[in-house]
């Protein structure tokens, strides 16, 4: 436009393009800055908001979620002070404070209040506020919690003898340690933190924890050569004849062996008992708020601190002594106290077994569709359904576990190899071997399409190359192929944990159980016991956030399991992304 | 690769040429690892089809309804006396016909073989009318002198060692021994089951001056304290009612029995009474007529029975051939002498002209038999019943699914059956002419309540106003029948998902498109590695915190809740007006980050107007108390349809804003930015207040319809709801559906966007006009990924969802979706059980709906993926 113009154009001509430019110009320079409507409209600033508005509710609910879990997960075993209410009835209630809300008090609640809380609450639209006490104390109150409203409260305070005592039995106990007793001596505790107690106490707690040491080792231990004996017979009685001298054999080896295990295990009891005695005379006598008494084993006693006298450092002892035992003890009180040991244990059992399984046949499967089978319509098909079962409901996945690996499979095994225990079931039943079979067909789809896409990423010069060098096709796989598909494979791999783990709906019918009285591996022969149920930390958190008897005392453990699980599914993703980018560094030097 | 393995190259100055051999190991491998590769990836593949087969060959049973497995034929002796009642034991060993001279002919039931049984002392009296509880182990006698006695006809069963088995015994076949008197049938264990019938009466008892003719007879209440019944009907016609209580004596342990007895209201003259029934609590009285009528009693009292209803069960014309009450005693069959078998319910009838509100209702009209229909056998387990007509067919039928389930072939030539006995496991039938021809079929009834039909579509159980979608498995009585349909599942799981997707598409595409086209590359590498995260975040946390924190908020805070539908739009849009008062260089400047951040804060401000308006809110469109207003109990629904309306006003006021665009824009003609800004502000809000003056009139008018939206998409608040679930469920999808969205976007060729850029549109116009359509079918993939997944979460349903089976649209209301379902109920199942195989079905369905919807969502993708490629 601006080029000259044809020296051929008439004057005329010529004049009047350039009134036209300098008409433009005018123009041009009378709208500088300003705009017009449809360019301001076209930019669609209100739907980026939109867009931009979506984008961040999801991250603000994002982190939201993860906030909201790690903050409850982390306070949950700080120690917190206790106060002790006065109310105006004159009843002395003392516990943790939980959380505060406002609530609309009832009619009569009203009616039946002074004037000067009553005309505060009108004022308030009818609203007041309440505060919900963790009493402890289920044994004298009959409840853990109890709400009490802002205008039933006289005074507040924290007196600096109050204890938290955690207990074995009936949650916690708050109130003041007054005495200790041992046979029928009654010594009044006169400083909550007197050697002597502490002495005492620690002397119990070993003595509790040789108690169940003995029953569950040494006792436990002659019960089961006792049931080995009884099942030896029985399967001898089932394989011979009524009458034989086989059988008669076997009756007499029996009776042998039954006099002489249950002579020792009368001699375990014994000891067992005296020390069951001296448990229950070495008592301890707490009082709560109020002044009632409650009078226990001291052994029975896991933990006790003044709350309101600690220094941080005793804080951060109770603090950190919580966390060891929730991660290395087991459960108490209905799963909502103690630790989740065996529910680690079994997750970490079943994804180890999940992964022995799935690594193999994923790979496998994989590479059959991408280096073997004849690359066609069918394995399209083939394809595509792998794709799909991904996004199969793991639910169907565990109707498929019991009924055809727990009732058809394991029922065949049992008929066969273990028919002395029936009609109890062995594998008939669900159990870990079950569950991770079950979560390994859920999981064998992330395998394969991941291990297939690593393995179509190989270039195929690479692959040529080594066949022409007159390498077998077996050889270019394992030497070529799979260490370059190698980073896919892993990713796969842990992708699958990661998913397994976090699986709850089908464990809940093939194996997982709310409190598995046994490991699935201890120390008797074969060791490893595949058969067994077992714990899972998400079926925990359903177990205590939904079946106990009460949500409110489980919420702090659902926390904390849940903040547990997220962390170790958070772990496995980062460090299958992790290793995704170490494993693809160490290749990008011999690219070609 | 090892170099031994390579093939080492001839040097080039060489002449002679060596052969060379691959190495026989190297072979080996290759041939070991080839098989291995093939069979197990051919295995795995296999597998995974198993799950199909096996889920199917589970469910298939449940359909097959009901086989023969055996028949035979022989006779019965003594059938020319008269059979009074037959029964067979629990194990189908032995069949026992009581006749009416007290004798008891008995056989065993698989061959045929008579055995001998001890008859009842009647001392020549000869039984003129018989009665028996429903399992026919309780009998009555009444005789022409117009007596009865009670008593009891029953198996007793034994369970005995080899060594204690009696010598010379009969061989009968496989299974059963005997000694002419009692059965003995090997059972696992090597063990011995013996079986004997026995039948015993009690003392007569005067009832009537007259013969009896009809009787039934009941015993309720517990072993030590029962509570017998029974109705008779004499030759005068006379109906009484009678109580026999029996009590021992501490010091002589003897029994006394107390009869007490009321007559009730008669019939009117000429009515022949042909057929008498008892409830087990003796609160009422059926009393069938030759002609097909039926007078109800209503004895709850004793003293003062009264006629609660006369009705006629059949056509005129035809005579009443049986009557009786299926078990639960909730179902009468009548049947007639042209083949009609109709089973009628007493159902609350308010405004029927009966004395007690309730009415005989037919329920089910099942297949007419050929011919008159002259006796029947019902099913201890279940509302099956056998009924044979004279011609001598004998059907097998079942009445809640309204079906013959069988119908036998004949042993011989037409004959009438006089006895006929189905056997308490409906494993077994017999069925006895009078001349003392037998015929016997064993049977095998799985799962009689089961079709198609009972599973989807209504039904009609007992106690129930009308046909309708159940699903009730499990109740605490024994006469329970379990309801299994499957519609209230599905509809759960539908209206789940429906809600889920509802909040979580929007969000996650709005999302996934900001992500691909508005944000700087580095902030897209943050955001997306961690919502790909929430992913894998375990659904039970999700349900957990859905049910335990958030329900409790949602419930606090209705009103503020619904407010956020509002106020979050409005406040980003808000937002978005004011960011274009900013100067072009400002706003070029600003347009990354700090752009993004200011939403987070429009967003925060949304949501912190939410608690402060909800309380308006409530009191302006929900009368002030949310949950009385969904109960329906205060308000009107007017404020709450004018914001449903709301936005479908406020797009269509914005359509027009949008065609009035052009004019606008010639007649103000470039202006200065601040101008132009305050115009699209105008404009704005013309179109909101457009939009809401809209609402109102659409409301109004909707509100003279007599539209009220309560009892629809809103009613009764119930704390764990489907707005939690939406919400929670929402959650688990939107990170996928984001994934897969974005990754669709990001996959348009990126000279596509460079050339809608250069040719001078906007970013936005950009990203709406040319990469979203270019992948649309990728989006629509997302979507459809994200539904599969929301049909078969099952954490989240069962932890936050109620679980209850309803079929209710209300959003503040629970539901039972398909999975949660399957996941509470199945652990308790029994194996191959009715509802073992439902719940496999159940299984089998979500399998099917997941799998056909990922398949469409697969095929589309692969569709946009080569469409993208060849852009």
């Amino acid at each position: 436009m601006n080029t000259a113009p044809a020296a051929s154009l008439p004057e005329s001509a010529r004049d009047a393009n350039a009134s036209l430019r300098r008409a433009i110009s005018e123009t041009r320079r009378r709208n500088a800055g300003k705009v017009r409507l449809a360019g301001l409209q076209g930019a669609g600033e209100p739907w980026q908001w939109c867009l931009g508005g979506a984008l961040a509710l999801g991250i603000l609910m994002v982190l939201g979620l993860l906030l909201l879990v790690f903050w409850n997960g982390l306070v949950t075993f700080w120690p917190r002070p206790i106060e002790q209410v006065r109310l105006h009835d004159g009843t002395v209630v003392a516990g943790e404070p939980v959380r505060s809300q406002t609530f609309r008090p009832g009619q009569e609640v009203l009616a039946a209040l002074d004037p000067a809380p009553r005309s505060g609450i009108e004022r308030n639209d009818g609203m007041a506020a309440r505060t919900l006490y963790r009493t402890g104390n289920y044994d004298l109150y009959g409840d853990d919690f109890r709400w009490l409203p802002d205008y039933e409260i006289a005074e507040v305070s924290r007196p600096w003898d109050l204890m938290l005592v955690e207990r074995m039995e009936w949650g916690v106990f708050v109130g003041r340690i007054v005495a200790i007793s041992s046979g029928g001596q009654r010594a009044p505790v006169g400083d909550v933190r007197s050697p002597d107690l502490i002495k005492r106490h620690e002397e119990a707690r070993r003595r509790w924890q040789s108690i169940r040491a003995l029953e569950r080792g040494e006792i436990g231990a002659v019960n089961h050569r006792l049931e080995q004996e009884r099942l030896r017979l029985r399967r001898a009685s089932l394989a011979n004849p009524e009458g034989g001298t086989a059988l008669d054999a076997a009756r007499q080896r029996f009776a042998e062996r039954e006099a002489a295990l249950k002579a020792q295990h009368q001699v375990l009891a014994d000891r067992a008992s005296g020390m069951r005695r001296a448990h229950e005379g070495d008592l301890v006598v707490l009082a709560d708020a109020a002044g009632r008494e409650k009078e226990m084993p001291l052994g029975a006693i896991v933990r006790f601190y003044p709350a309101n006298d600690l220094s941080l450092a005793e804080r951060l002892g109770v603090y950190l002594s919580r966390w060891g035992e929730f991660l290395l003890d087991e459960p108490r009180e209905a799963n909502t106290e103690g630790g989740v040991m065996p529910a680690i244990f079994g997750t970490f059992a079943m994804t180890l077994l999940l992964v022995l399984v799935v690594t193999p046949f994923g790979v496998i499967t994989a590479l059959y569709l991408r280096e073997y089978a004849r690359q066609g319509r069918l394995v399209s098909i083939v394809r595509i359904s792998v794709n799909n079962l991904a996004g199969v409901p793991s639910i169907v996945y565990g109707v498929f576990g019991l009924g055809f690996f727990a009732y058809i499979l394991g029922g065949s095994i049992d008929q066969i190899f273990f028919p002395e225990r029936l009609p109890n079931p062995t594998y008939g039943t669900g159990g870990l071997l079950w569950a991770s079979l079950t979560l390994a067909l859920l999981t064998v789809p992330v395998v394969i399409v991941a291990t297939e896409e690593a393995l179509a990423a190989v270039p195929r010069s690479m692959r040529e190359g080594s066949l022409a060098c007159g390498a077998s096709k077996w050889q270019t796989i394992r030497n070529i192929v799979l260490p370059r598909a190698m980073p896919g494979i892993m990713t796969g791999v842990i992708l699958a944990m990661a998913r397994g783990a976090g699986e709850v709906a089908p464990l809940m019918l093939v194996g997982v159980v709310k409190l598995a009285p046994e490991l699935p591996i201890d120390g008797y022969f074969p060791f490893v016991h595949l058969e067994r149920s077992f714990m899972h930390l998400g079926f925990h958190i359903f177990d205590v956030g939904f079946q106990s008897r009460n949500s409110e005392a489980g919420k702090p453990m659902v926390f904390v399991t849940t903040l547990l699980l997220i962390a170790l599914i958070f772990a496995m993703n980062v460090s299958a992304i992790l290793l995704r980018n170490r494993l693809k560094r160490r290749f990008q030097g011999s690219q070609f | 690769m090892d170099a031994a393995d390579a093939p080492r190259t001839a040097r080039p100055s060489g002449i002679t040429r060596r052969v060379r051999e691959t190495r026989r190991s190297v072979l080996i491998a290759d041939r070991v690892a080839d098989w291995t590769i093939r069979i197990g990836g051919i295995f795995v593949i296999i597998a995974v089809a198993t799950i199909l087969v096996f889920l199917t060959q589970v469910v298939v049973p449940l359909f097959t309804g009901a086989r023969v497995v055996g028949q035979h034929a022989f006779a019965v002796a003594g059938m020319e006396r008269g059979p009074l009642s037959a029964v067979i034991d629990e194990d189908r060993t032995i069949g026992a016909v009581l006749l009416r001279d007290g004798s008891v002919s008995a056989f065993h039931l698989q061959t045929g073989t008579p055995l001998a049984a001890e008859p009842l002392a009647l001392n020549g009296a000869v039984v003129t009318a018989f009665g028996s509880s429903l399992n026919r182990e309780q009998i009555l006698l009444g005789f022409a002198d117009g007596t009865i006695r009670l008593g009891t006809m029953r198996f007793t069963a034994e369970v005995i060692t080899p060594d204690r088995l009696p010598p010379d015994l009969r061989r009968l076949n496989e299974r059963d021994r005997t000694d002419g008197r009692s059965v003995y049938s090997r059972i696992p264990g090597n063990q011995y089951r013996k079986v004997d019938v026995v039948v015993r009466a009690d003392a007569p008892q005067k009832i009537s001056e007259s013969a009896i003719r009809l009787a039934d007879y009941r015993v309720a209440g517990t072993v030590e304290r029962p509570t017998r019944s029974f109705a008779t009907v004499d030759a005068a016609r006379t109906i009484r009612l009678s109580r026999a209580e029996s009590r021992v004596n501490m010091l002589t342990r003897q029994v006394r029995t107390a009869v007490a007895t009321t007559t009730l209201p008669p019939v009117p003259p000429g009515v022949e009474i042909s057929a008498v029934l008892l409830t087990e609590q003796a609160d009422s009285v059926l009393a069938g007529t030759a002609e097909g009528r039926v007078f109800r009693y209503d004895t709850r009292s004793f003293t003062a029975p009264r006629l609660a209803e006369e009705a006629r069960l059949l056509e005129a014309g035809e005579r009443l051939s049986a009557l009786s009450y299926l078990i639960g005693e909730q179902s009468v069959v009548a049947m007639g002498s042209r083949g009609t078998t109709d089973v009628f319910f007493l159902l609350e009838r308010p405004g029927s002209d009966s004395a007690d509100g309730k009415r005989l209702v037919r329920a089910h009209i099942m297949d007419r038999h050929a011919d008159g229909v002259g006796a029947i056998s019902i099913s201890q387990r279940g509302k099956v019943f056998a009924t044979a007509d004279a011609r001598g067919n004998v059907w097998l039928r079942h009445s809640t699914s309204n079906r013959t389930l069988l119908a036998l072939e004949k042993g011989g030539e037409a004959e009438t059956y006089a006895a006929l006995a189905l056997a308490p496991r409906n494993d077994a039938i017999v069925a006895i002419a009078g001349n003392g021809r037998a015929s016997a079929w064993n049977l095998s009834v799985p799962h009689p309540e089961t079709t198609l039909g009972t599973i989807f579509g209504r039904v009609w159980y007992e106690g129930y106003q009308e046909p309708g979608f159940t699903w009730q498995s499990s109740a605490a009585t024994d006469s329970f029948e379990p309801k299994l349909s499957l519609v209230p599942l599905i509809f759960g799981t539908l209206k789940a998902t429906f809600y889920a997707l509802l909040f979580a598409v929007p969000v996650a595409l709005l999302a996934a498109i900001f992500t691909s086209e508005f944000v700087h590359p580095r902030v897209r590498a943050v955001v997306k590695p961690a919502m790909e995260m929430m992913a894998s975040l375990p659904s039970v946390v999700l349900g957990f915190v859905a049910a335990l924190i958030l329900a409790p908020i949602v419930e606090d805070w209705i009103a503020a809740v619904l407010m956020v539908f509002l106020a979050v739009p409005l406040s980003l849009l808000a937002a978005a007006y004011a960011w274009m008062y900013l100067p072009r260089s400002l706003s070029l400047r600003y347009g990354g980050l700090p752009k993004f951040a200011l939403m987070f804060v429009a967003l925060g401000l949304g949501f912190l107007a939410c608690v402060a308006l909800g309380g308006a809110l409530e009191r302006i469109v929900f009368a002030g108390d949310i949950r009385s207003w969904l109960d329906g109990q205060i308000g009107s629904g007017f404020g709450f349809t004018t914001l449903l309306c709301l936005p479908i006003t406020t797009l269509a006021a914005a359509l027009v804003g949008n065609r009035l665009m052009v004019p606008l824009d010639e007649a103000l003609g470039p202006r200065s930015h601040g101008v132009v800004a305050t115009v699209t502000l105008l404009r704005w809000l013309v179109i909101l207040v457009a939009g809401l003056v809209g609402a109102l009139g659409l409301s109004a008018l909707l509100m003279g319809l007599g539209y009220d939206p309560r009892g629809g998409m809103v009613g009764t608040y119930v704390q764990r709801n489907t707005l939690v679930v939406g919400f929670a469920m929402g959650f688990a999808v939107i990170p996928i559906i984001y994934t897969i969205a974005e990754d669709a976007l990001s996959a348009v060729p990126e000279h596509l966007r460079a050339a809608s850029l250069g040719c001078g549109a906007t970013n936005w116009q950009t990203a709406m006009r040319v990469i979203l359509p270019t992948a649309m079918s990728g989006v629509f993939a997302a979507v459809m990924v994200g539904m599969g997944r929301a049909v078969g979460e099952t954490m989240i349903v069962v932890m936050a969802a109620g679980n209850t089976p309803i079929l209710d649209w209300n959003v503040f209301n629970g539901l039972r979706a398909l999975s949660a379902n399957i996941a509470v109920e199945l652990p308790e199942a029994v194996r191959d059980g009715t509802l073992y195989r439902m719940l496999f079905l159940s299984a089998l369905t979500l399998f099917a709906i997941t799998f056909v919807i990922n398949t469409v969502a697969e095929l589309i993708r692969l569709r946009f993926r080569k469409r993208a490629a060849s852009l």
